[in-house]
C-alpha cells in the first residue's frame, strides 16, 4: 500500500470535508424542523438536552403525566405524547423533565396580551360585540408552514420577551379592560394547560368567559378537564387529510376530529376554521368529505369559517385562495346541509354575515368587526322565531 | 500537437469560457426564482459555483496524471459533456425544487446550501476540470506550454460569454434557448477538435448530435417546466430584472417576480393600508408619488381624484403585466416611470404632497437603498410642506421578534433624522408615516371626514389596530439600534438574522466549518498561491463593493452595472498579457501590483467618501478596468514563481478560484453589511497588505 502523505492527507480532507458540508442540510437531525428533504412529515422531534439548565421562576409541576422508569417521563397532554428523559424538552418546547418530573416552563409566563374583538378569533355565534382579553405564552405542538404567529410559537420560552403575570393577575387585567372573556389563543394554549386551566378556574368563579383557540390537538382526559371550565371554542380543522395535516402541519387529523367529538359531547359551543390553502386545501371532494364527516358526527348547528390564505411564513410561494374557492366551499357546504358557513379574511363577503336557517333573512350583519345589523332576540331569529345555535345574549 | 490541433483546443477553451459564464449567469437567475433571493443567497451560488470549481480544477491534476491521460479525443468529450449539461442541470433544478421540499414554500439556509452545492456541482467541478485539463493536453507536446496562455484564453470566452449574455441574451431568449445558445460554439469547438484529429471522426457527429439534442430537448421542455401546480399559466417573461410570470387561478391573477407572488387582483387590504393611512393625513393631495404599485392602488387613489400620480417601476415589464392584467388601472393624471425610482428622483424636481413607496423587504443591496438616510432626505425635499411619505416592511400578528424589533428601530432611527413626525401602524405589514406635520392616529375618523369610503379600513382598523397596540408598538422602539445608512447597511445585517430565526437555524455551523477549512487551505498553500488566493477575494470583493458603490449613487442601471461586470472581466486579460511580459520580475512584480491595488482600493474610499455621487461613471468602469488588469497581472507572475508546471498550474488556477469564493460570500454578506463600505474596503487593503509581508518575507522558488 502506498503512503500518503501529511499534504495530501490535509488536502483529501478538506475536500470530504467541503463535500460533506452541504450533506448536513439531508441528515436527519439536522436542524431544529425538517421543511428539506422531501419530507411528507414535518412532525416535531424532542429537542435531546433542550432544557434549561435551571428552571424557570415560575415554572410548575405538569399535570396529566406519568413517570416512567430510568426517570422518564410521558406527558399526557397532547397526542404527541412526548417521552422526555431527564433534561429533554417537549416538541411543543414547553415542557421539561427535570429530574424525573415534568414541568411547564411557561406558567405565569405570557409573552402577547391583547384586547380582541370576539369576532376576530373568529367566533361568531358567541357574545358578539363584545371584546376578549387574549393571552399567550410561547409554544405549539404543531409545526404549521404557515404559522401566522411562528415568532412565539415556533420558539423556546427563554427566546421572548415576557410578562410575569399569575392566574388571578390575568383575570383581573381582563376584567379591568372591559373583557368578557378570556381567549387562549395565538400559540396553541393546549401547550400551556396548567397554566390556562388555573387562569380558566378563577375566570369562571369571576363571571367572565373562557375561550379555547386551538389546533385542537389534545388528549380526551385534559380535553375533559378542560371543557368543565370551557364556554367556547374555535378549533382548526385544518385540512380532512392525515397527508396533508403531516405535511403542512405536522400533526395528525384523527385526535382533531376527536377533540370536535368530545366538545359536542360535553356540550361546549365551538366553531370550526378551515384555511383552504391553494393546492392542497381546496380541493372540493376533499370539502365534500369533510362537510360529510361533520354532518354525521356533530351535526348541522356548528358555524364553519373557511378562511383565505395568504402566503405567510415557510409558506409564501403559493397565491392567495381566489374569493370565487371560498363562495363555491361555503355554497357546497350548506348544500351539503351545515347551517352557518363563513367565509373569513374577505372583507365585504356576504358570507361574513349570519342568515337564518330557517327563513333565510339577514340576523348578523358583519362590517369587519362592526355590526351594524343585528336582527335576534335572545338566541331567535327577529322574523320566524328559529333558535339560533349559539351563545348569543 | 498539429497546428490545426492546437487551435481547436484553444476555440474550445473560448467557448467554455462563453459556455461557463451564460450557464453562470443562467443558474443565479435560476436559483434566485426557485428560491428567496436575498443576498445571502446570491452569495452561497456564487460561493458554491467558485468553490466546485476550484475542486474540478485540483481534481484535474490528480486524474489527469495517473488515471485519465490528456488526450484530444477526450477532452472532446469532455466538452460535449459541457455543452448539455447546462440544460440538464436547469431541468433538474426546477424538477427537484418541488421533490425535495414542500411545494409552495420557502428553504431555510442549510437547505438552500445543500440544493444549490449539489445541483452546481457536476457542471462546475467540469467546467473546472476542462481548464487544466486543457493545458495538460498542451504540455504533453509541449512541457513548457506557458500557463497563463490558457487562464487568457479562458478570460477572452469569459469577456465573450459576459457581454453575449448580458446584453444580448437577456433581452430575447428564455433560459433554456439562451443556454442552447450559449453552448453552440462550445458544440462546434468540439466537432472542430475531433476533425482535426481525424476527418469525419465518428465522435465529432455522435457527441454533437448527442449535445443538440438534449440542448434542444430542454427548449422543448421549457414550457412544462414552468407550469403553475395551481392555475394557469398566462404570461410568462424573462426580464433584465428577473423572471416575470402570472398565475390565474379561477377569477384571481397573481404576478410572480422570481417564484413569490407579489402582487394580487383581488388583495384589497393591502391596496387600502398602503394608500390610505398615508393620504388621510393630507388635506387635498393632488400631486403624489408611487414607488411601485400594489394591485387594487388606483382604484384607492382614485377616490382623491390627484391631478397627477407619477408611477415609478424599474422594471417595464412588470408595469406593462400589472396594466395588462388588470391588477392595477389606468386612472386620469396616471404618469408611468420606467427608471429605478432613487434615480428619478435625484433628477426630478417635482414637489409632491405624498410620496407612497410599496417595495418589497429590503433584502437585497438593490432594495435596501430605499430604506436609508440618504433616501429619507431625498423623498423630503420633494415632499411638500404638508406633505407625507410613507413606506411599510413586513409585519407582525401578535408579537414583535427581537430581529424584527431592531429592523424597524434602526428604520424608525433612520427616518425620524428626516421627519419631525414618524408614526408606526402595525398589523401584517408594519406602515410608516412619516410627515413635518404632526401625525392623526384615528385613521377611519380622518377618512370619513373626507368622505372617502374603505372596505378594510373602516371595518377593521379599530379591531385590529387597537391604540393599545399602536402605542405599543411604539413603546418598543430602541433608540440606540444603529441607523441604516447607504455606506453602512444595517438593514441587510438584521434581515439575515430574521431569515435565520425564522428557519431556527443559525449559520455558524456553516462558519465554522468553512473557517477551519480556510485555515487549512491557508496554512498548507504556497506563498505565491497565497497572493493569488487574495487576488481573487480583493477582484471579486472589489467588484461586489464597486456595483454597491455604484447603485447607492447612481441607481440600478442595467446597462451600466452590466458594463461594470464586463470590465472586470475585460481587464484580466490585457493584465495576464502583460504579466506574462513581466514575469521575470518575480516577486518584486508581485509586490508592486499588490501595492497598485491597495493604492486603487484606497483612492476608490477616498473618492467615495469625498465626491459620492458627483463621480462620474467613467471612474466605476476605469477603476474595475485597473484593478483587474491587475489582478489578472499577478496571475503569470506567481504561476512563473511556482515553476508552472502542471501541479503549480492546477494549485494557482484554484487559488484564484478559491480566492474569489470566499472574496465573494465575506464580502457581501459579513463585511458590508456589518463593517459598511469603508471598512470593507480597508478590510481588502488589509488583506492584500498581509500578501505584500508574506511576498517580502518569503523566498522565491525555483529560481
Amino acid at each position: 500500500m502506498r503512503k500518503i502523505n501529511r499534504r495530501k492527507f490535509l488536502y483529501c480532507s478538506a475536500a470530504v470535508l467541503s463535500s460533506a458540508m452541504p450533506f448536513c442540510s439531508f441528515w436527519p437531525f439536522a436542524g431544529t424542523d425538517s421543511e428539506a428533504s422531501g419530507s411528507v412529515d414535518i412532525r416535531g422531534r424532542i429537542f435531546k438536552g433542550g432544557a434549561p439548565a435551571k428552571l424557570w421562576k415560575w415554572s410548575h409541576e405538569g399535570f396529566f403525566y406519568t413517570k416512567l422508569k430510568d426517570n422518564k417521563v410521558v406527558c399526557g397532554i397532547c397526542p404527541n405524547r412526548c417521552i422526555l428523559a431527564p433534561g429533554d424538552l417537549s416538541v411543543c418546547r414547553s415542557k421539561v423533565n427535570i429530574g424525573g418530573t415534568l414541568y411547564s416552563l411557561t406558567y405565569g409566563n405570557p409573552c402577547s396580551l391583547h384586547v380582541d374583538p370576539i369576532e376576530k378569533k373568529p367566533l361568531f355565534h358567541f357574545k358578539p360585540r363584545t371584546t376578549a382579553f387574549s393571552i399567550a405564552t410561547t409554544g405549539c405542538n404543531f409545526r404549521c408552514l404557515n404559522c401566522q404567529n411562528w415568532e412565539i410559537s415556533q420558539v423556546k420560552p427563554h427566546q421572548v420577551r415576557h410578562y410575569e403575570l399569575f392566574p388571578r393577575d390575568v383575570v383581573v387585567k381582563a376584567q379591568s379592560a372591559g373583557a368578557k372573556s378570556i381567549a387562549y389563543t395565538y400559540s396553541e394554549p393546549t401547550t400551556f394547560f396548567e397554566y390556562m386551566i388555573d387562569i380558566a378556574r378563577i375566570a369562571r368563579e369571576e363571571g367572565i368567559y373562557n375561550l379555547w383557540i386551538s389546533n385542537g390537538y389534545i388528549n380526551r382526559k385534559p380535553l375533559l378537564e378542560l371543557c368543565k371550565v370551557l364556554d367556547a371554542a374555535n378549533v382548526n380543522l385544518k385540512s380532512y387529510s392525515d397527508a396533508i395535516y403531516r405535511k403542512l402541519n405536522g400533526g395528525r387529523l384523527e385526535p382533531v376530529l376527536n377533540t370536535f367529538k368530545t366538545l359536542r359531547e360535553q356540550g361546549v359551543h365551538f366553531e370550526m376554521t378551515n384555511l383552504v390553502v391553494p393546492g392542497y386545501v381546496d380541493d372540493p371532494d376533499m370539502v365534500k368529505k369533510m362537510c360529510g364527516w361533520i354532518l354525521d358526527n356533530l351535526g348541522t348547528d356548528y358555524p364553519l369559517h373557511f378562511l383565505r390564505f395568504f402566503p405567510k411564513y415557510k409558506l409564501d410561494r403559493l397565491a392567495p385562495t381566489p374569493v370565487s374557492t371560498l363562495t363555491r366551499f361555503r355554497k357546497l357546504a350548506m348544500q351539503e346541509g351545515i347551517r352557518y358557513v363563513y367565509v373569513g379574511n374577505v372583507p365585504g363577503h356576504e358570507g361574513n354575515n349570519t342568515y337564518c336557517h330557517n327563513c333565510g333573512k339577514l340576523l348578523v350583519e358583519r362590517k369587519g368587526y362592526l355590526i351594524p345589523t343585528y336582527n335576534l332576540v335572545g338566541n331567535k331569529c327577529k322574523f320566524c322565531n328559529s333558535i339560533i345555535p349559539g351563545v348569543w345574549a | 500537437m498539429k497546428k490545426t490541433g492546437e487551435k481547436a483546443v484553444i476555440l474550445v477553451v473560448i467557448a467554455t469560457g462563453i459556455s461557463s459564464v451564460v450557464t453562470q449567469l443562467l443558474i443565479i437567475r435560476e436559483f434566485l426564482a426557485q428560491l428567496q433571493g436575498n443576498e445571502f443567497v446570491i452569495a452561497l451560488i456564487l460561493f458554491s459555483w467558485l468553490i466546485t470549481g476550484g475542486i474540478g480544477t485540483l481534481l484535474a491534476r490528480l486524474v489527469a496524471r495517473r488515471l485519465w491521460r490528456p488526450t484530444a479525443c477526450r477532452l472532446g468529450w469532455l466538452s460535449f459533456c459541457l455543452a448539455f449539461l447546462p440544460a440538464l442541470q436547469i431541468l433538474v433544478i426546477r424538477r427537484l425544487r418541488d421533490i425535495l421540499f414542500i411545494h409552495g414554500s420557502s428553504i431555510g439556509f442549510y437547505p438552500v446550501l445543500g440544493y444549490i452545492f449539489f445541483t452546481v456541482a457536476p457542471y462546475c467541478l467540469l467546467v473546472g476540470f476542462v481548464l487544466p485539463y486543457s493545458l495538460f493536453l498542451f504540455r504533453v507536446e509541449d512541457p513548457d506550454y506557458p500557463g497563463t496562455r490558457i487562464y487568457m484564453t479562458d478570460n477572452l470566452g469569459d469577456v465573450a460569454g459576459g457581454a453575449l449574455f448580458s446584453f444580448i441574451l437577456v433581452y430575447l431568449f428564455s433560459p433554456l434557448q439562451a443556454v442552447f445558445l450559449g453552448n453552440l460554439p462550445l458544440v462546434a469547438a468540439s466537432c472542430f477538435l475531433f476533425v482535426s484529429i481525424r476527418r469525419m471522426h465518428p465522435a465529432a457527429f455522435i457527441g454533437a448530435g448527442l449535445a443538440l439534442v438534449i440542448l434542444l430537448s430542454g427548449i422543448y421542455f421549457e414550457p412544462a417546466t414552468l407550469v403553475p401546480r395551481e392555475g394557469e399559466l398566462v404570461h410568462y417573461k424573462e426580464s433584465r430584472y428577473g423572471r416575470i410570470s402570472v398565475h390565474k387561478d379561477r377569477e384571481q391573477y397573481t404576478l410572480f417576480i422570481d417564484g413569490t407572488p407579489v402582487f394580487s387582483s383581488q388583495n384589497l387590504n393591502m391596496a387600502e393600508e398602503a394608500i390610505h393611512y398615508p393620504l388621510s393625513q393630507v388635506s387635498d393631495p393632488e400631486n403624489i408619488l408611487l414607488i411601485s404599485a400594489e394591485g387594487g392602488m388606483m382604484t384607492e387613489l382614485q377616490k382623491y381624484r390627484p391631478a397627477g400620480v407619477d408611477y415609478v417601476e424599474l422594471d417595464p415589464e412588470v408595469s406593462h403585466v400589472l396594466f395588462r392584467f388588470g391588477l392595477i388601472k389606468n386612472i386620469p393624471g396616471l404618469n408611468v416611470i420606467n427608471q429605478d425610482a432613487r434615480a428619478y428622483l435625484a433628477g426630478s424636481d417635482k414637489i409632491y404632497d405624498a410620496i407612497i413607496v410599496n417595495l418589497p423587504e429590503p433584502e437585497t443591496f438593490q432594495i435596501n437603498r430605499f430604506f436609508t438616510g440618504r433616501f429619507f432626505e431625498l423623498a423630503r425635499t420633494h415632499l411638500a410642506l404638508h406633505g407625507v411619505f410613507g413606506f411599510s416592511v413586513q409585519g407582525f400578528d401578535n408579537y414583535l421578534a427581537e430581529p424584527q424589533r431592531r429592523k424597524i428601530s434602526s428604520l424608525y432611527n433612520t427616518v425620524s433624522d428626516h421627519f419631525k413626525h414618524v408614526l408606526l401602524l402595525p398589523g401584517e405589514r408594519i406602515f410608516f408615516l412619516c410627515s413635518d406635520n404632526p401625525i392623526n392616529i384615528d385613521i377611519p375618523a380622518c377618512l370619513e371626514k373626507k368622505g372617502i369610503p374603505t372596505s378594510y379600513i373602516s371595518g377593521f382598523f379599530y379591531g385590529n389596530l387597537t391604540h393599545e397596540r399602536i402605542v405599543g408598538l411604539n413603546n418598543m422602539i430602541d433608540p440606540s439600534t444603529p441607523e441604516n445608512i447607504d455606506e453602512f447597511p444595517q438593514l441587510i445585517r438584521l434581515m439575515f438574522l430574521q431569515w435565520f430565526a425564522k428557519f431556527s437555524t443559525s449559520p455558524y455551523g456553516f462558519i465554522a466549518g468553512l473557517t477551519v477549512l480556510l485555515i487549512i487551505y491557508l496554512v498548507r498553500i504556497a506563498r505565491e498561491e497565497f497572493v493569488l488566493f487574495s487576488t481573487g477575494f480583493m477582484a471579486m470583493g472589489s467588484e461586489i463593493l464597486v456595483i454597491f458603490a455604484f447603485q447607492i449613487f447612481f441607481g440600478y442601471i442595467y446597462f451600466q452595472i452590466g458594463l461594470i461586470v464586463t470590465v472586470f472581466l475585460a481587464g484580466l486579460l490585457p493584465g495576464a498579457w502583460f504579466g506574462e511580459r513581466m514575469r521575470g520580475r518575480g516577486r518584486l512584480m508581485l509586490a508592486l501590483t499588490d501595492g497598485l491595488l491597495i493604492i486603487l482600493i484606497a483612492l476608490f474610499m477616498i473618492a467615495v467618501k469625498q465626491y459620492g455621487d458627483r463621480l462620474p461613471v467613467a471612474v466605476f468602469l476605469i477603476f474595475g478596468f485597473v484593478v483587474s488588469l491587475t489582478c489578472g497581472c499577478q496571475f503569470p507572475v506567481a504561476l512563473r514563481l511556482r515553476g508552472g508546471d502542471n501541479p503549480a498550474a492546477t494549485r494557482a488556477f484554484s487559488a484564484d478560484l478559491i480566492g474569489a469564493a470566499f472574496g465573494t460570500l465575506i464580502t457581501s454578506v459579513a463585511l458590508i453589511p456589518c463593517f459598511g463600505i469603508i471598512w470593507t474596503a480597508a478590510g481588502l487593503i488589509g488583506l492584500k497588505l498581509t500578501s505584500i509581508i508574506v511576498i517580502a518575507t518569503g523566498y522565491e522558488k525555483n529560481k
